[in-house]
């Protein structure tokens, strides 16, 4: 993360930033409504502009995937909570084409709710899959396109659930 | 409480009927490898193919209007729909399968040959793309209403599960809808003028898509099984509750003469349950056309089938 604010105004800036992190955690997921979107891994970068008469803050963040029909709620939300932060005059966010989104970037609490609340995994190293619901291995590939362009369709043949992956 | 994550080790038995709905009444889950009495496999897997076969023909009617969509951003969010509800149905044919009353080809075939249902709302024509506001809008969500009071309990472990996405996903929909009127609401007269004559047609089959009032006491085997959580009378109410003042504040007329008030709250005037009973013949007005144009539709993407293996 960079930052384009003077030296004289660093502490507010800090200070401004630290709110602003926090606003955008707590916005979540349209499709997963109690996972941030920071744990999933979108957040890339902020900075606040405190140079201008209006404190503005750019936030980057990055898609899960193109084409993700998410994103302007994203954004919208984002802006909503961010221009309510005390001080910040006006809120850009920005969807950037790099870093690429992987499933790397989702914290461990994110992955957490995902397979215990959604019934969602990652793939492992190893290219298998554990079920979420019964933590066997028996989990077979069924379709590669899900109800989301970041899932695709596993049957678990242990405990007869149906079972969705996220992409990378 | 039925949590989630509940072990599905499977391979519970019953002594008898009272020993399952005793099972039931205390917060169980049965899964896929528990002994089931044959009424309870037979409800659920009805209930869950009726689901599935309503996620697929919602599917290809959103498909319908990617073409159509007003601008690049809106044609997106209509692809997406579009992959969620033939998603959904894939998860949902899959679980149902498993139950081992029919496999997902005969489902398939049943519903291409008109003999299975899906929901009233995907039996009728959108006229224009203010149907598919009101679609997105009104229907979404008394879907949507309908769908949450499902997952409330729904003893089902695998259903359970995949709802919670489902559920998810819609309520993801549900602002696209709320969006999509706000363009309409907020626009030219004849835009409003368009919303309002979907609203003539789209606000009936809304309000019946909660079916008629549920039989007396515990007589609905799906309320007994806790599969469904509420009377469809009690989610119609409160989905008129809502509607009616939203649509109102937008200054739109709800198309009911007979529509009151009674101690602060709304009143529909008397349901004819005629219609809705067309559509579960699969006599709707455009049963037919839409039952046809899915069966061509997958005959059209065999090709990808035998492709994929």
């Amino acid at each position: 993360m960079s930052d384009t604010s003077t030296s004289a105004n660093v502490p507010t800036t800090n200070t401004l930033r630290h709110a602003v992190s926090a606003a955008i955690a707590t916005v979540t997921d349209p499709e997963y409504p109690d996972v941030s979107i920071v744990e999933l891994g979108l957040l890339e970068s902020i900075e606040i502009d405190a140079v201008n008469p209006t404190i503005t803050a750019h936030v980057g963040l990055i898609p899960t995937f193109g084409g993700c029909p998410a994103l302007a709620m994203i954004a919208a939300d984002v802006r909503h909570a961010v221009e309510a932060v005390d001080g910040v005059g006006r809120c850009i966010v920005n969807w950037l084409p790099r870093p690429v989104w992987t499933t790397k970037r989702m914290t461990a609490g994110a992955r957490r709710t995902l397979a215990d609340d959604y019934t969602v995994v990652l793939r492992r190293k190893d290219g298998g899959l554990r079920c979420p619901v019964c933590g066997g291995g028996d989990v077979d590939d069924q379709s590669l396109a899900g109800p989301t362009r970041c899932r695709s369709i596993a049957w678990c043949n242990g405990c007869r659930n149906a079972v969705e992956v996220m992409r990378n | 409480m039925r949590t989630l994550t509940a072990s599905p080790v499977g391979g519970r038995t019953w002594r008898d009927l009272d020993e399952f709905q005793e099972y039931i009444d205390t917060g169980g889950m049965v899964e896929p490898g528990d002994e089931m009495p044959d009424e309870y496999r037979n409800e659920v897997f009805r209930f869950i193919e009726f689901h599935a076969n309503s996620e697929l023909m919602g599917g290809l009617t959103e498909r319908d209007w990617i073409p159509h969509a007003p601008g690049l951003r809106l044609k997106q969010v209509f692809l997406a729909k579009t992959q969620d509800e033939i998603g959904h149905a894939h998860l949902l044919y899959m679980i149902a399968a498993d139950m081992g009353r029919k496999t997902r080809t005969e489902m398939l075939g049943d519903l291409f040959d008109g003999r299975s249902r899906f929901h009233n709302v995907f039996h009728y024509q959108a006229v224009t793309w203010a149907d598919q506001v009101a679609i997105a809008f009104l229907v979404d969500a008394a879907a949507f209403a309908s769908q949450r009071a499902v997952f409330a309990e729904c003893t089902y472990g695998p259903y359970k599960r995949v709802l919670k996405r489902i559920v998810a996903e819609e309520g993801f929909h549900m602002r696209h809808g709320e969006e999509m009127l706000l363009r309409l609401a907020t626009g030219t007269a004849t835009q409003r003028e368009m919303f309002q004559a979907a609203l003539d047609r789209w606000w009936w089959p809304s309000v019946q898509l909660f079916g008629p009032d549920s039989p007396p006491g515990d007589a609905d085997p799906l309320l007994r099984w806790k599969i469904k959580s509420e009377r469809n009378e009690a989610l119609r109410h409160a989905y008129v509750q809502k509607y009616v003042p939203l649509l109102q504040g937008y200054g739109f007329d709800i198309p009911d003469d007979g529509l009151h008030q009674v101690d602060g709250q709304w009143k529909t005037s008397e349901i004819d349950w005629e219609p809705l009973k067309a559509t579960m013949r699969n006599g709707g007005p455009a049963s037919a056309r839409r039952i046809r144009a899915a069966a061509d539709n997958w005959s059209d993407t065999a090709w990808v089938r035998e492709a994929l293996g």
